[in-house]
């Protein structure tokens, strides 16, 4: 079929496709059939972020100051999480794709160093998927009553069930996924607060979280805040669906609200609650809904926890496979890793990442190190927040004419306070675990870092080269124009 | 530059690949989409739909509402239709723009892909 130039009708003649009721749009006019709303970009941004991992971090920050004052710290953290936020809404304005990441940050930095640090960040999304499949697995061992062992069986089921899902190309769908989020939030909300008010105990340090604590573990507690916040912002990845673009950054704002008030609520009536040995278990959620509400308030929190996972899964899979799959696809990565089932599903990342998720979960049974875990993400994530502050201060400078639908005020003391107390706090949480000094998370980082960069500055070239030499050899299609040559390599083979 | 002729051209055989393609076939298997496409440099509009695992013809202008909405230069498109780019390269590049789901972008690239795996 041939068209006439300017598209305004067909040589051959040519009816609309079928079911077609508008009328002929001009460029750009049209509007998505489907698109998320704001109260999606919520639920996604604040599930993400909510995951089962959140109740241990959110106990363990307990260690680090005064527990009934330990809202001060996550709020602390929540206005450093808003300077993230700002950050992330200008690069997001800049860039409203699932590729925005690679985008600023080569656009900002030399394209070896960015790779470096988007791979070894990738790993918190393997930290997380396994580290929830953990607690999921020993909360329902412990809610069944079931010997620790019998934790290992459910971990491996569960994350035999997440992959198959993912492989099977189910995904939880929106309606459902803001269902799931807000029911976690206010179950969690009302559970914490009835705790408080049913222990019939004032507060007793509400404003001074240095009672018998130093102020370096309150700088460790902000440290481990951050990471109660953190993966509210992988929700820009959905800047190509949402309705509005303004959707996500207004979406990113009132998660992080929404976290500041259930994950203060709940640190403080876990903190008033339980005991020492409840708190630094893996299931302080159960005992904080078992003290609340006995058996019954048990198996609550036991749901609530199993429905983060479903976000957590759900999310964590199809972000991290489908980032594999575009970057093997774009070249910097082995090809197998792009390789789709019938389904269209990248199955080589998604089975990689159950397998590798499930190497860590076990780890973590065996060894009980999960705030270990929580200590490496939080390092993690502070390390994307001080990179997004450079990013954003670099490209004012690259990019200057860009545009930018958000803007960041006072970028210039603003960006260097983010780079900053970023990289700080980055440094504070990778030294750290349970108020101790213990530099585990800290190797566990460079391990990955050394691996990334291993790969990027000694395998990739191989790769790249060996890709270079199959487009060589792979003769163009598209027939030359008349006058021009047919030689010469395409612009970019596609398979 | 590419015409719209070019781009008809070129639309046609990568209709007539992926259309004889079975693996393709099973993977639009329920996937039913239409995809509005956007030149940069010609300022036209294309729109193209899957319905019942087929590959629709390529009509000119934004017929209806879109699933999916990609924005590209003409010659990207036109290269992309006859397998000599990578889209997700130009994705990745930020050169070419996609607006829908995530999940509707990796089945559009998996039959950019698929329709060319033999070569």
């Amino acid at each position: 079929m041939t068209t006439e130039p300017g598209g305004t009708g067909p040589v051959t003649p040519a009816v609309g496709p079928p079911g077609a009721t508008h009328p002929v749009t001009s460029h750009g006019g049209a509007a998505l059939r489907r698109a998320l709303g704001l109260r999606t970009v919520v639920s996604t941004s604040t599930g993400l972020a909510f995951a089962a991992l959140e109740y241990l971090a959110a106990a363990g920050l307990v260690a680090y100051v005064a527990g009934d004052s330990a809202w001060i710290a996550i709020g602390t953290a929540g206005l450093l999480a808003l300077l993230a936020w700002g950050f992330f809404g200008e690069l997001n304005g800049m860039f409203p794709t699932a590729a925005a990441i690679r985008l600023y940050m080569k656009r900002s930095m030399d394209d070896r160093v960015a790779l470096i640090i988007t791979f070894t960040y990738m790993t918190t999304i393997i930290l997380v998927i396994a580290a929830d499949a953990f607690i999921v697995g020993s909360a329902l061992s412990h809610a069944f009553n079931e010997p620790t062992w019998v934790a290992a069986i459910w971990i491996v089921g569960l994350l035999a069930l997440a992959v198959g899902a993912n492989l099977r190309g189910v995904h939880v769908a929106g309606g459902v996924q803001d269902v799931a989020t807000y029911i976690v939030l206010a179950a969690t909300l009302v559970i914490a607060s009835a705790a408080l008010l049913r222990s019939h105990a004032a507060l007793r340090y509400p404003l001074q979280p240095l009672h018998g604590h130093h102020g370096t573990d309150f700088i460790e507690a902000v440290a481990l805040g951050v990471f109660l916040y953190s993966a509210f912002e992988w929700v820009t990845t959905s800047a190509e669906e949402v309705r509005h673009p303004a959707h996500v950054h207004r979406g990113m704002l009132i998660a992080v609200g929404l976290l500041f008030v259930v994950c203060s609520v709940a640190t403080v009536a876990m903190s008033h609650v339980l005991t020492h040995h409840q708190l630094t278990s893996a299931y302080p959620q159960l005992y904080l809904g078992q003290a609340t509400f006995g058996q019954a308030g048990l198996w609550a929190m036991a749901a609530v926890t199993a429905v983060t996972a479903l976000n957590t899964f759900n999310g964590g899979f199809i972000t991290a496979s489908r980032f594999v799959y575009g970057t093997a696809r774009e070249g910097s990565l082995p090809r197998q890793l792009a390789l789709l089932n019938d389904r269209a599903v990248p199955w080589v990342p998604v089975v990689a990442l159950g397998a590798v998720s499930l190497v860590v979960a076990l780890v973590v049974a065996l060894t009980h190190g999960w705030q270990v875990l929580v200590a490496v993400g939080a390092a993690l994530e502070a390390m994307i927040y001080c990179v997004a502050a450079l990013c954003t201060v670099r490209l004012r400078t690259r990019a200057p004419d860009h545009h930018r639908p958000f803007r960041v005020r006072g970028l210039r003391v603003l960006g260097v306070v983010g780079v900053g107390l970023f990289g700080v706090l980055a440094l504070v949480a990778s030294v750290s675990v349970e108020n101790k000094f213990n530099p585990v998370p800290l190797v566990i980082i460079a391990v990955a870092a050394a691996l990334s960069a291993w790969y990027v500055l000694r395998v990739l070239p191989r790769v790249q080269a060996r890709e270079a030499a199959r487009r060589a050899a792979t003769p163009r299609r598209r027939p030359p124009r008349p006058g021009t040559s047919a030689t010469g390599p395409p612009p970019s083979v596609a398979s | 530059m590419a015409t719209s002729e070019e781009i008809a051209e070129a639309y046609a055989d990568w209709r007539a690949r992926s259309n004889e393609n079975e693996r393709l076939k099973k993977m639009v298997r329920g996937w039913d989409r239409r995809v509005h496409l956007s030149t940069t440099d010609t300022a036209e509009g294309y729109t193209l739909e899957v319905r019942d695992q087929v590959l629709s013809q390529l009509y000119p202008g934004h017929v209806g509402q879109p699933d999916l909405i990609v924005t590209g230069s003409s010659e990207d498109f036109c290269d992309m239709f006859w397998g000599d780019l990578n889209p997700s390269a130009k994705y990745m590049s930020g050169e070419i723009t996609l607006a829908g789901s995530q999940e509707d972008v990796m089945r559009l690239d998996a039959i950019s892909m698929v329709a060319f795996l033999d070569q």
